[in-house]
């Protein structure tokens, strides 16, 4: 089995060193095309990143190293954040809080997961669309439109390029069709090799707090698949696809991440043991196209955040309740190993 | 008649044209593409005599700007102020899509309380007014502390989103905290 | 009425380009589509010939000044008019060049510094080199049908037109050099163009 994954991720990267067989007016396959080539090729590039508020310069290099996908994503103008993703973690510098936060990988950098396939319900949820569209800096492009069919979800307005259906520019939407991101290349290199170096962080991360999790997965308790909690309320096409604890800094007991997707968006909530203090009032988030919603559920703090509509996760956090009948209810002492 | 409004297209041309005169002409210039192609035919002229030679634009190329403006929409702020404090400008929010595929019965602004229900159907139940997509808001200042636990929640989550969603939100979460300021970044000039 | 020195206009722009611009600039950032569109039309050409120069291959010139002016549009909102309206669109478009996409297939991008007013004046020597024949072809073909017509214009239309357009008087200036009302100096330069136009429109079709 395993011969057989390395198999496959050796085949993925011969292929993308050629072009990819076009995807003609079949929108699917384009995205499919897409997502491909954003996971297994070499690219080194600066976007612009452009919200209600603000545009910044970003640049982002990606590197396939022995099946795996690595990143640097770096903020040029603003804050000077910068987000590594090597083979093991993902670190995340934030020199404007002297601090770099440390997650685990959760996929496994294996390139296999790095290539989510919309489900085939697809069509249900979102009405996708491919034209062409008007030259980009000199690149024949297509356009793809993911029109979401209800307002739950957020919609795309995406421009690949023809030969490496790598996208140039995107535009996120709500339903209505009001932008809410926009990411455009300024200047990008789809090469062959990408030196190591260029993954390598360039924040002087000296004297900053360094935030790690504490402790690995592996030594995480067991808890039944839900973790003990479940939303009551998803948006249609919403499937639960993965559940596992994430550990809190500082904290003993981790919090419980559910991951739902429709096959084009995530949604994570987080249920985590609450504070001594008494509840909180809710609070909320908007980030680009990331909205996230926070509220305290019998002495939990529970945390929907996605790329979705804030009104989508408020209503999904608003549902989350506790599994009835679970045998080992989240923040009981007895679940945890130490 | 028609002789009067060329005339006043190579007034404009030279900016001698009259402010009150400017209205109708722009009016004219929007519908008539002849008006426009005499325009450019005009700056052709001028252009030729001052620097001959040297590439020069099609005679679709204008049309083809126009339509790549139209493709890709801009965001831009609500409301915004120039530097020098003048009057606000009127934004310029244009939708994506002409015609919506969802009813959406948003109120501008308001974040009203009605109760959402998902539905296996497509259809809500009931519609609330959403807030307005392009508004960055805490409802508080954060604390770091409630910083740090947004962030590491947005890093852990990113990894199930699809590779561009994940750039997407990597990119939201290096470019946002509402603690910082920051010159925003004018296109078109070098960093 | 303003005089004018050497120096003072953007880029070797006629009088009262600098006005008229920032007012199509200021209708633009109300909304008014057409009003970008005619700076366009304005534009265009110099643009082009501009970028042409700075990208290896000038084939591409097309593709990236029309970036450059989708880029001048989205950020308009930001231009306070502390320049001339055509001297933050140069920057622009000598940016996009630069920041054009090198994929694997093509060689590099390389551009050259960026050109001096006297450079960017100066065509002829560059001109032969960078065209595909085509295009040479055709802006020659433009050159000589435009100082034909002029040629053949009468007497004080020519000298209107040339007035203006080369030596970049304003219409008072103009009326002052040709003892005329302005009013004439208008209609002059109008019948001027209707001319040279009704040459040009073949070649263009």
């Amino acid at each position: 089995m395993r011969r057989a994954a390395v198999c496959v991720a050796a085949c993925l990267v011969a292929f993308s060193v050629h072009a990819a067989e076009p995807a003609g007016d079949d929108a699917r396959a384009w995205l499919e095309r897409m997502s491909q080539a954003l996971a297994t090729r070499n690219y080194d590039g600066l976007f612009t990143h452009t919200t209600g508020r603000q545009t910044e310069t970003m640049r982002i290099v990606h590197r396939v190293d022995k099946g795996k996908s690595l990143e640097r994503l770096v903020s040029l103008d603003g804050s000077g954040r910068e987000v590594v993703r090597t083979s093991e973690e993902v670190h995340a510098y934030l020199p404007d809080r002297r601090v770099v936060i440390v997650e685990p990988r959760g996929d496994e950098g294996s390139l296999l997961k790095a290539l989510p396939t919309p489900g085939p319900k697809l069509d249900r949820y979102y009405d996708l669309s491919v034209s062409k569209g008007s030259r980009l800096l000199g690149r024949e492009v297509r356009v793809i439109d993911v029109r979401p069919r209800d307002i739950y979800r957020y919609g795309y307005r995406l421009w690949l390029d023809e030969e490496t259906a790598m996208p140039l520019q995107s535009i996120v939407a709500d339903g209505a069709g009001n932008p809410v991101e926009h990411i455009r290349f300024t200047q990008l290199q789809v090469k062959d090799k990408i030196p190591a170096r260029d993954i390598e962080p360039t924040v002087d991360a000296t004297g900053f707090q360094w935030i790690r999790t504490g402790r690995t997965l592996a030594a995480m308790p067991q808890l039944p698949t839900n973790g003990g909690w479940r939303p009551l309320r998803v948006p249609p096409g919403f499937r639960l696809v993965a559940s596992r604890l994430q550990p809190i800094p500082g904290s003993p007991m981790p919090a419980q991440h559910l991951i739902f997707s429709d096959g084009i968006a995530a949604i994570s909530i987080f249920i985590e043991p609450g504070a001594q203090t008494g509840p909180r009032p809710p609070e909320t988030a908007s980030m680009g196209s990331a909205n996230a919603y926070s509220m305290s559920v019998q002495g939990h703090v529970v945390t929907a955040i996605g790329e979705v509509p804030a009104a989508t996760v408020r209503e999904i956090a608003n549902s989350v309740v506790p599994v009835q009948g679970s045998e080992v209810p989240a923040d009981s002492p007895a679940s945890s190993t130490r | 008649m028609t002789d009067q409004i060329r005339e006043q297209l190579s007034a404009l041309l030279d900016g001698e044209l009259p402010r009150d005169e400017m209205g109708l002409l722009m009016r004219r210039l929007d519908k008539d593409s002849e008006l426009r192609r005499t325009f450019g035919s005009y700056a052709l002229i001028g252009e030729t005599l001052r620097a001959p030679g040297g590439r020069i634009a099609a005679p679709s190329f204008a049309a083809r700007v126009s339509a790549a403006i139209d493709e890709a929409t801009p965001i831009v702020e609500k409301t915004s102020t120039t530097r020098r404090g003048d009057a606000i400008q009127a934004s310029r929010h244009v939708t994506l899509w002409k015609r919506p595929m969802v009813r959406t019965g948003l109120a501008a602004g308001a974040a009203a309380a009605a109760v959402l229900l998902f539905r296996p159907d497509v259809t809500p139940v009931a519609e609330i007014a959403a807030t307005p997509a392009n508004t960055f808001a805490m409802s508080a200042s954060p604390t770091p502390a409630q910083s740090q636990r947004l962030a590491s929640y947005m890093v852990a989550h990113s990894q199930y989103s699809t590779p561009m969603v994940r750039r997407n939100v990597l990119s939201s979460l290096l470019a946002a905290d509402p603690g910082i300021t920051r010159v925003s970044y004018e296109m078109g000039e070098a960093p | 009425m303003k005089s004018r020195e050497p120096g003072d206009d953007a880029v070797g722009l006629p009088a009262g380009t600098e006005q008229s611009d920032l007012e199509l600039v200021r209708r633009a950032q109300q909304n008014e589509r057409g009003a970008f569109d005619l700076l366009v039309l304005k534009y265009q050409h110099k643009v082009i010939k501009l970028v042409a120069r700075l990208l290896r291959d000038p084939t591409e010139a097309e593709d990236v000044a029309q970036e450059a002016f989708v880029k001048a549009y989205r950020a308009l909102g930001s231009f306070r008019g502390d320049s001339a309206f055509y001297t933050w669109l140069y920057r622009i478009a000598v940016n996009t060049a630069r920041n054009s996409i090198a994929s694997r297939q093509r060689r590099p991008l390389d551009y050259e510094a960026e050109l001096s007013e006297s450079e960017q004046n100066n065509v002829e020597a560059r001109l032969k080199h960078d065209d595909t024949p085509e295009a040479t072809v055709l802006s020659e073909e433009i050159r000589v049908t435009v100082n034909q017509a002029i040629e053949q214009l009468p007497e004080d239309l020519r000298t209107a037109i040339v007035l203006r357009e080369v030596e970049g008087l304003s219409y008072e200036e103009i009326a002052a050099a040709m003892d005329c009302p302005v009013g004439t100096v208008r209609s002059r330069i109008f019948r001027a163009r209707e001319a040279i136009d009704r040459a040009l429109k073949p070649l263009l079709d």
